[in-house]
């Protein structure tokens, strides 16, 4: 669930067109056409990823005169199926995997059963992806992913490049190879899996 | 020596600094430093066997950091750049918040200077790269003059970047195509440990591969995927890589303390250096980390220009003080009271999911937060200590952070700084305040807490040299007859 406040704002005379504003936009609320940016107001989730990256600072953030929240109420659907889904990609339900907006695995996983298939509609429904922009990306793929969607990457834009490995894909030779440096493998797993069986009453069920 | 020899007049701050990220430095009318009570204690009266640094020292102390640097970067290998050949300097913005930015800008100075002289090489770039504001190592360019230095050949890159896929020994991971669009890189950082609640100083040296330098799906991985003790080794494994090691020409570290910085390391085998760099986080760091844990109730002040969770004291940043009840560099406790991964495992009850996950520092009474930016996820330290903002300005500003639009939904604001700290001190009943305002080559505090430090320094300098140090060497596989070796 998030409260947008934030809207992106082109100006007009300095924009150039160059289109790496529609290139980095999560939710592609923003796009270039006769060599001018132009935004969908209903559609930006107030990220500032165009305003950040504009390399002719064309673009300023502005509040809006009336924010609105968005998110997927979790409890109209089968709490049930949200776990299991949320148990394949390794996440507990309510595991918050958005830091900065707060989205928790359970509303990414409602929002699919509801029918969402990419992660740029899941990022307009919930609102991940639409803070830092960074740091969730991949529990959002392993999600549509767990569910059976094919994940099809847009080559024209850097939205996102595809999934990476986790703790359940490492090789058993990096493992074994690695472990004494430091690098705590096998006990993350077994911390991680931890997490994603605890149900919700606080027990541990495997 | 006595309380009072080691109590000194408090240490100058570092400066407001203009940014997009923080309020208008006009705005900022009351240092805490400057209030009655406080006093600064020098990190090398605390514990004597820090080692000399070049700065903070004389006016001169920035010549000797290029002086430094110079020497150090005369010694490694650059025979593999050729003069028609690009290179790319890589840094890091974290490097800018060091002892007011300049060692580290003077140190990507001295690099782009001493690599033209030693091998006739002219295509030379640098590349910084960001934490999670994408303006910031823009703005560092500026302020340093290095767009100039660097014939205008000067970026800021960031995760969302138009990025490359690194094929790994774990998988695909992915970097920022502008980082390696030359012939050779260099990798320009430093020994400060920072987010040791992160690294857990494991591979600290490597990081940046898979932080500063790589796409947000990199990131993610390190945050998301792997788990809190294994997570740095997505650095590893992009360095690794046969195409970052077919560019990779040598490092060039600025060597830091936490009371400054030594000098400089430079070296084209970056785990040797890892090595050095592991050995000075867990022991000169590790002794001012241990110190705070001694702290049992205190005031803590964000007064220092950059986000939340990154405000310094005695070369702790506020994050790592939110953790200083437990060992952070202790690798057999899986979860730091404050890491990303922790976080995410808090219910949506308040409660964490597994009941084993130690608290934010309960000694931490209250935060005023008189002066810091925004840019950083930092709700979470709002939601669980109790803190008070200074100025309408500063909550204003965070509430159009897009990573911070919860953050004032716990904090309350005063009007002034002096208003806040009198409200801190009325409702926690302690006096002791730790500043974390960037103070070089010591803390400023209150009297109070100097004589708690003070008295808890020397039994802690002995615990971490014989009990932790050698604990926390082995857990990272270090051998320090190695370390003596490499020096």
């Amino acid at each position: 669930m998030k409260r947008v406040t934030l809207l992106a704002e082109v100006q007009q005379d300095v924009c150039r067109g160059c289109k790496v504003c529609e290139k980095v936009c999560p939710v592609y609320a923003i796009s270039v056409t006769d060599r001018k940016a132009n935004v969908k107001a209903d559609a930006c989730r107030g990220c500032t990823n165009c305003e950040s990256r504009c390399p002719f600072h064309a673009i300023k953030m502005v509040k809006r005169e009336e924010p609105f929240t968005i998110g997927v109420d979790v409890s109209k659907y089968d709490s049930g199926k949200i776990r299991e889904l949320c148990e394949k990609a390794h996440l507990n339900p309510e595991q918050v995997i958005c830091y900065c907006v707060g989205v928790r695995a359970e509303e990414v996983a409602a929002a699919i059963l509801g029918g969402a298939k990419t992660p740029d509609e899941i990022s307009s429904l919930t609102g991940i992806r639409t803070g830092c922009t960074i740091e969730c990306i991949q529990p959002l793929l392993r999600l549509v992913e767990a569910a059976g969607i094919e994940l099809k990457r847009d080559e024209s834009g850097w939205q996102w490049y595809g999934v990476t490995p986790t703790a359940w894909t490492l090789p058993e030779d990096v493992v074994q190879k690695y472990n004494k440096r430091g690098f705590y493998f096998e006990e993350d797993k077994e911390l991680l899996d931890r997490v994603v069986h605890t149900n919700p009453e606080g027990e541990e069920t495997k | 020596m006595n309380y009072t020899e080691m109590m000194h007049q408090p240490i100058k701050p570092i400066l407001p600094k203009p940014s997009q990220y923080g309020i208008d430095p006009s705005l900022v009318k009351t240092r805490v430093s400057e209030m009655p009570g406080m006093v600064s204690l020098y990190l090398r009266e605390l514990f004597p066997d820090l080692p000399p640094v070049l700065l903070p020292g004389g006016p001169d102390a920035i010549q000797n950091v290029r002086k430094a640097a110079e020497e150090s970067l005369m010694k490694v290998d650059m025979s593999m750049i050729k003069p028609e050949h690009s290179v790319n300097v890589l840094a890091s913005h974290h490097g800018f918040t060091l002892f007011g930015g300049e060692p580290y800008a003077e140190l990507l100075k001295a690099i782009k200077d001493v690599v033209e002289k030693r091998t006739g090489c002219k295509d030379i770039r640098l590349r910084a790269g960001v934490g999670m504001r994408f303006r910031e190592t823009e703005e560092y360019i500026k302020r340093y003059g290095l767009d100039t230095y660097y014939n205008g050949k000067a970026i800021g890159v960031a995760p969302i970047d138009e990025g490359i896929p690194i094929e790994t020994e774990i998988g695909t991971l992915y970097g920022i195509k502008k980082v390696y669009d030359a012939d050779w890189i260099i990798h320009a950082h430093h020994t400060d440990v920072r987010e040791v609640h992160f690294h857990r100083q494991v591979d600290k040296a490597v990081k940046p591969f898979g932080m500063s330098y790589a796409r947000c799906e990199t990131r993610s991985t390190y945050h998301q995927n792997l788990g809190p003790r294994a997570a740095n080794f997505t650095a590893r494994a992009i360095f690794e890589s046969k195409f970052v090691q077919s560019k990779f020409a040598f490092a060039a570290f600025l060597n830091c303390g936490p009371h400054g910085v030594i000098g400089a390391d430079c070296d084209n085998d970056l785990y040797a250096l890892n090595d050095r760099a592991t050995f000075v986080g867990c022991q000169l760091y590790g002794k001012i980390m241990t110190l705070f844990g001694e702290v049992d109730k205190c005031i803590a002040v964000l007064d220092f220009p950059c986000p939340v969770p990154y405000v310094f004291s005695a070369g702790v940043i506020y994050a790592n003080f939110t953790g200083a009840n437990t060992d952070l560099y202790d690798m057999e406790s899986p979860l730091p009271p404050y890491t990303w991964y922790t976080e995410a495992f808090y219910r949506k009850n308040g409660q964490p999911l597994l009941e084993d996950t130690p608290p934010m520092n309960p000694a931490i009474k209250m935060c005023v937060h008189n002066y810091a930016w925004t840019g950083y996820p930092s709700e979470f330290f709002s939601k669980n200590i109790p803190t008070v903002v200074v100025g309408e300005e500063q909550g204003k500003l965070f509430d159009t952070d897009s990573m911070n639009i919860g953050y004032m939904d716990y904090a309350v604001t005063a009007r002034s700084t002096e208003q806040a700290m009198q409200f801190a001190y009325n409702v926690t009943g302690t006096d002791k305040v730790v500043i974390f305002d960037g103070a070089m080559g010591g803390m400023n505090v209150s009297e109070s807490l100097a004589k708690l430090l003070i008295d808890k320094a020397p039994e802690v300098s002995e615990r971490v040299d014989n009990v932790l140090l050698p604990k926390w060497l082995k857990q990272r596989g270090v051998d320090i007859s190695i370390l003596n070796k490499n020096k």
